[in-house]
């Protein structure tokens, strides 16, 4: 259908969007939606890094199934991983979150400067 | 295979603990000094089998470029146990120091920081690196936010969004290394990468390098660190500033000189750690909270052990291998001695320690001790790390050198001036109030005495480490050694 470059414009495209919302947004949820946007974007790079033009998924459902029209599992492996530490990261960050709120009362990355940046 | 005990001990520890929690909520605390004293056995009765040759252990039966293996050599194994020595002296600290919020929580988050940084200086494999680095960052992001104060949380939210960010950037860099060369296992990217000229190799090295460099907070990514480091409870932000940024100087160097090896790139980092180091001491000097000061101190020794690496000679990578043992040694003293100077004085503002020195004399003895080893003076170990990092950097003659260490003895007089005015108002400033004396506890004067007398014998007998320094910076640089010794 397309070419295996279109993929990767759009994986890195999805990047740019969510590390231009981490950068632009002033409310912590919208920055940490950015956040999943860019790790999103990674993901999607991962898979298309092993993909295989016109090749099937790496699970031996049918007895006809030859190694070289499977992609590659090993990225796949990797995603796996990786979506696990990112649920991890956004968990942890919308906690952090609710707890800012109770100490600020606000979103507002203007707002909440306790700290000297 | 006693190497993967490093790992499975602690980690192991750390998802039992709620099972420990059932039978007594005050087994807890004992955990981690029971994984650590097991850990800092290991690692002193493996060192000296590694020195001799490197230990591949295989995980899961399959071999080296297939599978996932640790390679436990002189520096992995070393800095394992320096990790486990800071370790040990921290938990002890904290069994009397932590004794508010979930206690068990927090002993399982710092047995998992403590896993985490074991295994990343011990595994061959890149994406494993990712993973157990992510292990430590994302209990250490949890455990800056411990106490759920204002500045704590404030200050967590900042380190994760920006060590989130990294962590992307090096998944990125290793799925560009993936794409190029169809495997993760260090080695074999090491052998391949000498043969491509492409300029996403050097797109995959900014990525890797930029990615640990926010967790070993080398300039401009050094944004989170005072604010973690200064709002975390005193135990953290010593196993922090001691342990957690090391890993990340370790994974740089990792990258830069066994994975790439490309000269020409090493120039640039040299120039960013003598960045780091000027903008670390300047800041720290015009600090007033006296955590703050600390943790603008570490950053500028991280930017002197990266300028010390990047002189990449074996001279210059074993003399900033010593330097990171000074620093997480006296960092450590540092701030778990500042931890109760804090808590005694009810606030970190330099003045009002006026004085204390006289009321808390063991706890500001050692405070003292590990700041002069931090300037350099002797006979601690400070002093010789950075006379073996001036060497280093003087012996290729050239000028560009000479001009570069002028810079650092500058930076080594801004800090020597932050670190005289901070002995003066311990000692030689009249207290404004008289603060309620309480004596410190043994679990904390032990530890942190412990500590100093590692700073003194190493800096009477620093012989006593150069050959481990020497093989370590081998194992760093010599990349045909690491590639043969792996993959056989």
């Amino acid at each position: 259908m397309f070419h295996q470059s279109t993929y990767f414009v759009g994986c890195v495209g999805l990047m740019i969007v969510g590390l231009y919302t981490m950068l632009t947004k002033k409310n912590l949820i919208k920055v940490i939606i950015g956040l999943s946007l860019f790790e999103t974007g990674i993901y999607l790079l991962l898979v298309v890094v092993g993909y295989i033009q016109g090749a099937t998924a790496p699970i031996f459902s049918r007895t006809t199934g030859s190694p070289a029209e499977m992609v590659d599992p090993t990225p796949q492996a990797l995603v796996l991983t990786a979506i696990v530490i990112g649920v991890a990261v956004l968990a942890l960050a919308l906690s952090l979150t609710i707890r800012l709120h109770e100490h600020y009362g606000t979103l507002n990355l203007r707002k909440i400067r306790g700290l000297k940046w | 295979m006693v190497a993967v005990l490093l790992i499975i001990v602690p980690l192991g520890l750390a998802f039992a603990m709620p099972l420990f929690n059932f039978v007594s909520k005050r087994i807890a605390a004992y955990l981690p000094i029971a994984a650590m004293v097991c850990n800092l056995i290991l690692s002193i009765l493996l060192l000296p089998s590694v020195m001799e040759n490197t230990r591949i252990v295989i995980l899961g039966g399959l071999p080296p470029p297939l599978g996932i293996h640790l390679v436990a050599g002189p520096l992995g194994v070393g800095l394992s146990g320096l990790i486990s020595l800071v370790g040990l002296a921290v938990s002890i600290y904290a069994w009397g120091y932590i004794k508010q919020g979930a206690q068990d929580k927090y002993h399982a988050l710092y047995l998992l920081l403590l896993s985490g940084a074991t295994g990343a200086v011990l595994t061959g494999d890149l994406f494993n690196l990712f993973v157990f680095y992510e292990i430590l960052c994302i209990s250490s992001y949890a455990l800056v936010a411990y106490l759920g104060d204002r500045n704590g949380v404030e200050s967590a939210v900042k380190y994760l969004i920006q060590g989130s960010v990294g962590s992307g950037l090096i998944l990125v860099g290793i799925a560009i290394l993936y794409g190029m060369f169809g495997t993760l296992n260090m080695a074999q990217i090491a052998i391949h990468i000498d043969n491509v000229d492409s300029p996403a190799l050097f797109l995959a090295l900014v990525l890797l390098v930029t990615g640990f460099g926010v967790e070993a907070a080398i300039f401009p990514l050094n944004a989170w660190l005072p604010d973690a480091h200064s709002s975390a409870p005193s135990s953290i932000s010593a196993i922090l500033s001691g342990i957690a940024i090391k890993v990340g100087i370790y994974a740089v160097a990792r990258v830069l000189f066994t994975i790439f090896g490309v000269a020409v790139v090493f120039q640039y980092v040299l120039l960013l750690g003598l960045a780091t180091l000027l903008i670390g001491e300047i800041c720290a000097f015009s600090q007033d909270n006296i955590k703050r000061m600390l943790a603008y101190s570490s950053v500028g020794q991280v930017g002197l052990i990266v300028f010390a690496m990047c002189i990449a000679t074996p001279d210059g990578v074993g003399a900033g291998l010593l330097q990171l043992v000074s620093h997480a040694l006296s960092k450590a003293v540092l701030f778990l001695g500042v931890g109760y100077l804090v808590a005694r004085s009810g606030s970190m503002s330099l003045s009002s320690l006026n004085g204390i020195g006289k009321r808390m004399p063991v706890v500001c003895f050692a405070c003292v001790v590990a700041a002069f080893s931090l300037v350099g003076l002797p006979p601690f170990v400070g002093f010789a790390g950075k006379f073996l990092i001036v060497r280093a950097a003087l012996a290729g003659k050239s000028i560009f050198f000479t001009v570069l260490i002028g810079i650092v003895f500058l930076a080594t007089v801004v800090e020597g001036a932050y670190f005289f005015r901070m002995v003066q108002t311990l000692y030689f400033k009249d207290a404004k109030r008289q603060i309620e004396y309480k004596k410190v506890p043994a679990s904390a004067s032990i530890p942190i005495m412990a500590l100093v007398v590692f700073i003194v014998a190493l800096g009477v007998y620093p012989d006593v480490l150069l050959p481990y320094l020497k093989s370590a910076a081998a194992d760093l640089l010599n990349k045909a050694g690491y590639i043969k010794e792996v993959l056989g």
